[in-house]
C-alpha cells in the first residue's frame, strides 16, 4: 500500500489527482493540503510514502517544502509544476520525479510506476538535495511552534544541539526542537555553521572567543553568553575558520 | 527609448550662421567707410562691433531660456508671439546698450560720440531691430523645427522597429506560459467532474488566445476592449482560484472609450493574481479602476496583500513601462506603490478618445 498526499493550491488540481489515484488498489489518499506550511505539517503529522508536490504555491512553494525535508527519511516526491524551466533543468539532470501540467492518465500512470520501483531504494536524496539547491534553503530553516509550522531566519540560530534524532535549535528568543539529524542540517544550512561537538554546531558569527581548557578542548563563549564545549577532534576545521 | 532632443547640431548651424552674418556686417561697414575721411578708421568696427557683442547676448539668452518655448513650434504664431511679446524689452534694452557702450569708448579715447536726436534713434533702431530680430526669429524656428521634425522621424522608426519585437514578446509575455499550462491543467481536472464548466472554461481561453492574438497586430484599441480581456482573464483566474479572490470592477463610460495600447493592462492584472493570490493562502480583493482625470486617463489595479518583491524589475512591468515609454515619450507613466492593505499599480497616460 502506497499512502500519498496531495498538494496543490487549487481545488481542481487536487480533484483531479485524488480521482485518478482513487482508482488504484494499492493506493490510499492520506491526505491534501492547500499551501506550503499546511503541506510541511501534513508531512510530519501523516508520514506518507509519498507525496505529489505542486511548486507554485501561497507561503511556501513546493521545492521550499521539500527543501526542508530531512533528506534520508523523506517521502517520495513527485514535483508537479505548470511552468517553470529553471527547477525542471534541475529535476531532469538530477532523475527528480516530476509532472508537466497539463498531465494525462497515461503519464501519471508511469509516474506511478517508477514511484512503485523506487519504494525502498534511497533515492529521494537528490530530489531534497535539488529543492536545496533550487530555493534559498540555507537562509531559512522550518521549525515546529506549538501546533504550528514557522520559518525562522538562519543566521538568528545561535547553535544546535543534538538530541537523538532531534536537534534543539537556540536563537536569541526561544529554543525549537525540530526532527532532524545534526547532519542532515548543517547539509542543508551550510556554511554558516560549524560543528564543535559531536552533538554540537555554533554559527560562526555568534563566537564571541575561544579559551584552551584541558586535554586540547576549548570552551567556545557566544555572545549570548552561553559556553560549549569544543572537543579536539574539531578544533582545527574550527580554527581554519575564525577570523584573525 | 526617445532620446533627449538634441539641439546641438542646429545650435552648430545657428552660430556659425551668426557669425558669418556678423562679420559680413563688419566688413561691409569698414568697407563702406573706409574712403569717408571723416570717419576715423575704428569707428565703423565700434559701431557694429557693440550691436554684434549685445545682438550676441540677447541670441544667448534665447537659447538659454526660451528652450521650453520649442514645444511650441507645431503652433508658429504661438511660438513667435511669444517671442516678440519680448521684444520691447529687447529693443530698449539694446539701444540703451549699445549707445552708453559707444558712448563710453568714444568718452575713453577722448573724442564725443555724435549721433541724431535721441527720438530719431529710438524709432530708427528699432525699426531696425525689428527687421533684424524677425530674420533671426525665422532662421532660428526653421532650425529648431528641422530638428524637431529629425527627431520625431527617427522616433518613429524606432517605434516601428520595436512594435515588430514586441509583437512576439507581447504574446509570449502577456500571456505567461505559466498561465496558459495552469489553466489548460485547470480545465483537464474540471472535465473529469464537470463537463459544462470544463467547456465554458475552454471557450474563455480560446477567446483569450484570440483577443491576444488580434491585440498583438495593432497596436492601439479601446479602454473597452481592454477590460473585456481584463474580464476574461479574471474570470479564467476566479476558476482556479474559486473562493479566494473577490474582484471588483468600476470604470466610468468617458474611460471605456479612452485610447490605450492593446494588452497594456493585463500583465498588471496577472502580477496581482501571481504576487497578491498565488503568494497568499489569505482570501484577496483586487479592485480594477478607471477614470479620466482631465487630460489623463488613470487606470488602477489593487491588490491586498503583497506585490512583486523587488519593484520594476518584472518582465511584465518592465513590457509595460516601455510600451508606455514607445507610445507617449514622456507623457505617461507607471508607478508601482505598496499602500495601507496592499499594492496600488497606477497607469496614467493622456486621455484621447479611442476611434477605429
Amino acid at each position: 500500500m502506497m499512502r500519498v498526499l496531495i498538494v496543490d493550491d487549487e481545488a481542481p488540481a487536487r480533484d483531479k489527482l485524488r480521482r485518478w489515484l482513487g482508482t488504484h488498489a494499492d493506493i490510499e489518499i492520506a491526505g491534501e493540503a492547500a499551501d506550503g506550511l499546511a503541506a510541511a505539517a501534513a508531512i510530519e503529522n501523516l508520514q506518507p510514502d509519498v507525496v505529489f508536490l505542486d511548486i507554485q504555491m501561497p507561503g511556501l512553494s513546493g521545492l521550499e517544502v521539500a527543501a526542508q525535508l530531512e533528506s534520508d527519511s523523506a517521502p517520495l516526491l513527485v514535483f508537479v509544476t505548470a511552468f517553470d524551466e529553471h527547477a525542471i533543468r534541475a529535476f531532469d539532470l538530477n532523475a527528480v520525479d516530476y509532472l508537466l501540467k497539463p498531465y494525462d492518465r497515461d503519464r501519471l500512470e508511469k509516474s506511478l510506476q517508477r514511484l512503485r520501483e523506487r519504494r525502498g531504494a534511497p533515492a529521494t536524496r537528490s530530489a531534497v538535495s535539488t529543492a536545496r539547491q533550487e530555493t534559498r534553503s540555507s537562509e531559512r530553516l522550518l521549525v515546529p511552534r506549538g501546533e504550528q509550522l514557522e520559518l525562522i531566519d538562519a543566521a538568528g540560530i545561535h547553535w544546535l544541539e543534538a538530541d537523538d534524532n532531534y536537534v534543539h535549535v537556540h536563537t536569541a528568543a526561544a529554543k525549537y526542537l525540530v526532527r532532524r539529524t545534526l547532519n542532515d542540517l548543517l547539509e542543508q544550512l551550510g556554511e554558516r555553521f560549524v560543528r564543535i561537538h559531536k552533538s554540537t554546531a555554533v554559527n560562526l558569527a555568534e563566537v564571541a572567543s575561544l579559551s584552551p581548557l584541558f586535554k586540547g578542548d576549548h570552551e567556545v563563549r557566544l555572545r549570548s553568553g552561553a559556553t560549549l564545549r569544543l572537543s579536539r577532534r574539531f578544533k582545527d576545521a574550527l580554527f581554519a575558520r575564525m577570523p584573525r | 527609448m526617445p532620446s533627449e532632443p538634441n539641439y546641438l547640431g542646429d545650435r552648430r548651424a545657428l552660430f556659425a550662421l551668426w557669425g558669418l552674418f556678423w562679420l559680413l556686417m563688419i566688413a561691409v561697414a569698414v568697407q563702406d567707410d573706409i574712403s569717408d575721411q571723416y570717419i576715423k578708421w575704428w569707428e565703423p568696427l565700434l559701431w557694429e562691433g557693440s550691436s554684434c557683442i549685445f545682438a550676441t547676448a540677447w541670441l544667448l539668452l534665447q537659447q538659454r531660456y526660451s528652450r521650453h518655448w520649442n514645444r511650441y513650434l507645431a503652433q508658429p504664431l504661438k511660438w513667435f508671439g511669444l517671442h516678440l511679446a519680448w521684444f520691447p524689452v529687447i529693443a530698449l534694452t539694446f539701444i540703451v546698450c549699445i549707445y552708453s557702450f559707444r558712448h563710453g569708448v568714444y568718452a575713453l579715447l577722448g573724442d564725443t560720440y555724435e549721433h541724431e536726436s535721441w527720438a530719431f534713434i529710438f524709432l530708427y533702431e528699432s525699426v531696425k531691430l525689428l527687421l533684424f530680430t524677425a530674420l533671426w526669429l525665422a532662421i532660428i524656428f526653421g532650425l529648431a523645427s528641422f530638428s524637431l521634425w529629425k527627431q520625431e522621424r527617427e522616433r518613429l522608426l524606432q517605434m516601428q522597429r520595436h512594435l515588430a519585437e514586441s509583437q512576439l514578446a507581447q504574446l509570449k509575455a502577456q500571456l505567461q506560459p505559466h498561465f496558459l499550462f495552469n489553466a489548460l491543467n485547470t480545465i483537464s481536472a474540471l472535465m473529469q467532474s464537470n463537463v459544462e464548466q470544463a467547456d465554458r472554461l475552454l471557450t474563455r481561453l480560446a477567446d483569450l488566445l484570440r483577443a491576444s492574438l488580434a491585440a498583438s497586430s495593432r497596436q492601439m484599441t479601446s479602454l473597452r476592449e481592454e477590460w473585456k480581456l481584463l474580464e476574461l482573464y479574471a474570470s479564467i483566474m476566479q476558476q482556479r482560484f474559486a473562493g479566494r479572490v473577490t474582484l471588483t470592477w468600476n470604470a466610468s463610460e468617458e474611460a471605456l472609450n479612452a485610447s490605450i495600447p492593446a494588452m497594456l493592462l493585463q500583465p498588471l492584472l496577472e502580477n496581482a493574481y501571481k504576487h497578491g493570490v498565488e503568494k497568499s493562502s489569505q482570501p484577496v480583493a483586487i479592485r480594477v479602476e478607471a477614470q479620466r482625470v482631465g487630460d489623463a486617463l488613470h487606470v488602477r489595479i489593487h491588490n491586498t496583500g503583497t506585490g512583486p518583491g523587488a519593484p520594476g524589475t518584472g518582465i511584465g512591468l518592465r513590457n509595460c513601462r516601455e510600451r508606455l515609454a514607445l507610445v507617449y515619450g514622456e507623457r505617461a507613466h507607471l508607478t508601482l506603490a505598496p499602500d495601507a492593505d496592499g499594492v496600488n499599480a497606477t497607469v496614467t497616460l493622456p486621455y484621447e478618445v479611442f476611434r477605429a
